[in-house]
């Protein structure tokens, strides 16, 4: 598979990164780690103009901590650097975990925490080569008028499978988003719409330059689980993460997302409700598990059935709680 | 823009190229270097046929663009052996019987080199841990995980820097 031609600009900072995206604006797309986009080239399902390289832009990649103010990661920030950083595995154990269970080392040494976050949705029928996908009509994410996983359905159900957002959102992260007219910080879990079409709000001349996360709260512990065929490598097929405040054996503050299930990780609130104030018994992680599942509605847009999926949510939010109780003591 | 003249440095030496951005540096090194010790599998990241060592660290070559490899180390299974001489990681998957067909063999060897730089004397599970991201369809990874057990107590190893 060859990539089609283009040009390749390197800018020096993000000022110089967004006038270039907004300068050839619909033509451009960036890259930072270059796991994701060439792919997405190569099947031809983006053919920019203009392939704008980050990684060149200093002062994006770091780790810093204060007890005050948090964590800062730079977007440019490798996914290896997250799983191997003690402070990052001390104080926020979850987000530790989750990078260690992107792919495989190769994709950690280049993938970064930015492209991580701003994967697209996916799906069996549409992250296909352009030859595969040229026999059927185009779907709503190709810019068409159909859903092929769904017959009649009205929308796309495309699926976001990044692994670090429901970890981050389950930590209250922040991120900052940086574009010609200025920047803006928005809570992670408004990052995304829901909407398989277009998985974030990134503006056409936006990007990504920071993840903030609050300092830890007193006896917090999380986890995350996600579900996969192999040990390593695949994107998950569903996940949860757990993320737990505690008073002694009592859970003080949950926080519950579910991932890879829908276009976008989403807080399941009716059950982090069920944990609050209680103490976590196994009859209380039955009950949550139950109102997850409910919530959980994978369609048959990934590798495996949909029913076993949302089976598997029940499972992997009782492996991550336990996980996330156990570490805590 | 077009084609511009890059520098890549492999296997310790300074090559001037012309080169199209949109080119991988698998393609680089295959078509330009012709050094097609490296091999193209999937194309997509997936299979690890592609791994070559950049800075040391084993990465994707069929999604790194060449002329994002400037000013980088790059190690291909050709820079291993020093003129006759094997390398100690060479020798072992020889003598354990590592190697059938050999396409994943330049990726194995590259990942397991990296491994052994950082961790002289991984255990099993390190060992597999490391070499999950390259696949190999013929040995079923026994042989693998075994000469990469056997490579650190080769003599010639001490050797190697």
């Amino acid at each position: 598979m060859r990539l089609p031609k283009f040009d390749y600009l390197k800018p020096r900072t993000v000022d110089e990164a967004c006038s270039l995206l907004s300068e050839h604006k619909g033509e451009a797309n960036v890259i930072a780690g270059s796991t994701a986009l060439l792919t997405y080239i190569k099947h031809r399902l983006l053919t920019p103009k203009y392939v704008i390289g980050l990684k060149g832009i200093p002062g994006l990649d770091y780790i810093n901590y204060d007890g005050k103010g948090g964590l800062k990661i730079g977007a440019l920030t490798t996914l290896h650097a997250l799983n191997t950083s003690p402070l990052i595995r001390e104080r926020y154990h979850i987000l530790s975990q989750a990078a260690a269970q992107v792919g495989v080392p190769p994709l950690r040494y280049m993938g970064t925490l930015g492209g991580n976050l701003c994967l697209d949705t996916r799906c069996l029928y549409y992250n296909q080569s352009y030859s595969w996908r040229r026999v059927r009509p185009l779907c709503f994410k190709a810019g068409g008028e159909l859903c092929h996983v769904v017959r009649g359905g009205e929308r796309c159900y495309a699926v976001y499978q990044g692994d670090l957002a429901p970890a981050l959102i389950g930590l209250g992260a922040k991120v900052r988003l940086v574009r010609t007219s200025g920047e803006r910080i928005i809570p992670l879990n408004e990052f995304f719409t829901g909407r398989g079409e277009s998985p974030n709000i990134l503006e056409p001349d936006e990007i990504l330059t920071e993840v903030q996360i609050p300092p830890p709260p007193e006896q917090s512990c999380g986890a995350y689980h996600k579900l996969r065929i192999r040990r390593a490598m695949d994107f998950p097929l569903a996940g949860v993460a757990v993320v737990l405040a505690m008073d002694g054996k009592i859970c003080r503050e949950a926080k519950i997302i579910l991932n890879a299930v829908s276009s976008a990780p989403f807080e399941v609130r009716e059950a982090e409700e069920m944990l609050r104030g209680k103490r976590i018994g196994d009859g209380v992680i039955e009950e949550v598990a139950e109102e997850i599942f409910k919530r959980a509605r994978p369609v048959a847009n990934l590798s495996i059935d949909a029913d076993y999926r949302r089976k598997m949510v029940r499972v992997l939010f009782k492996r991550a709680v336990k996980q996330a109780l156990s570490a805590k003591s | 823009m077009g084609r511009r003249i890059i520098k890549l440095r492999v296997n310790g030496e300074d090559y001037e190229l012309m080169i199209a951005p949109q080119r991988t540096l698998l393609e680089v090194l295959r078509e330009d270097l012709e050094l097609t010790g490296t091999k193209e599998g999937c194309e997509d990241g997936t299979c690890g046929a592609c791994t070559v060592l950049l800075d040391g660290k084993p990465i994707r070559s069929c999604l790194l663009l060449a002329v994002e490899a400037e000013g980088k180390d790059i190690l291909t299974i050709e820079g291993l052996a020093q003129g006759e001489r094997l390398h100690p990681l060479q020798e072992a998957f020889i003598s354990n019987g590592a190697i059938q067909c050999g396409f994943c063999t330049p990726g194995m060897i590259l990942t397991a080199k990296a491994l052994l730089d950082e961790n002289p004397s991984p255990t099993e599970e390190e060992i597999r841990e490391a070499i999950c991201g390259v696949l190999c369809r013929c040995t079923g990874y026994v042989k693998i995980v075994e000469a990469i057990m056997a490579a650190p107590k080769e003599r010639k190893w001490q050797n190697i820097l």
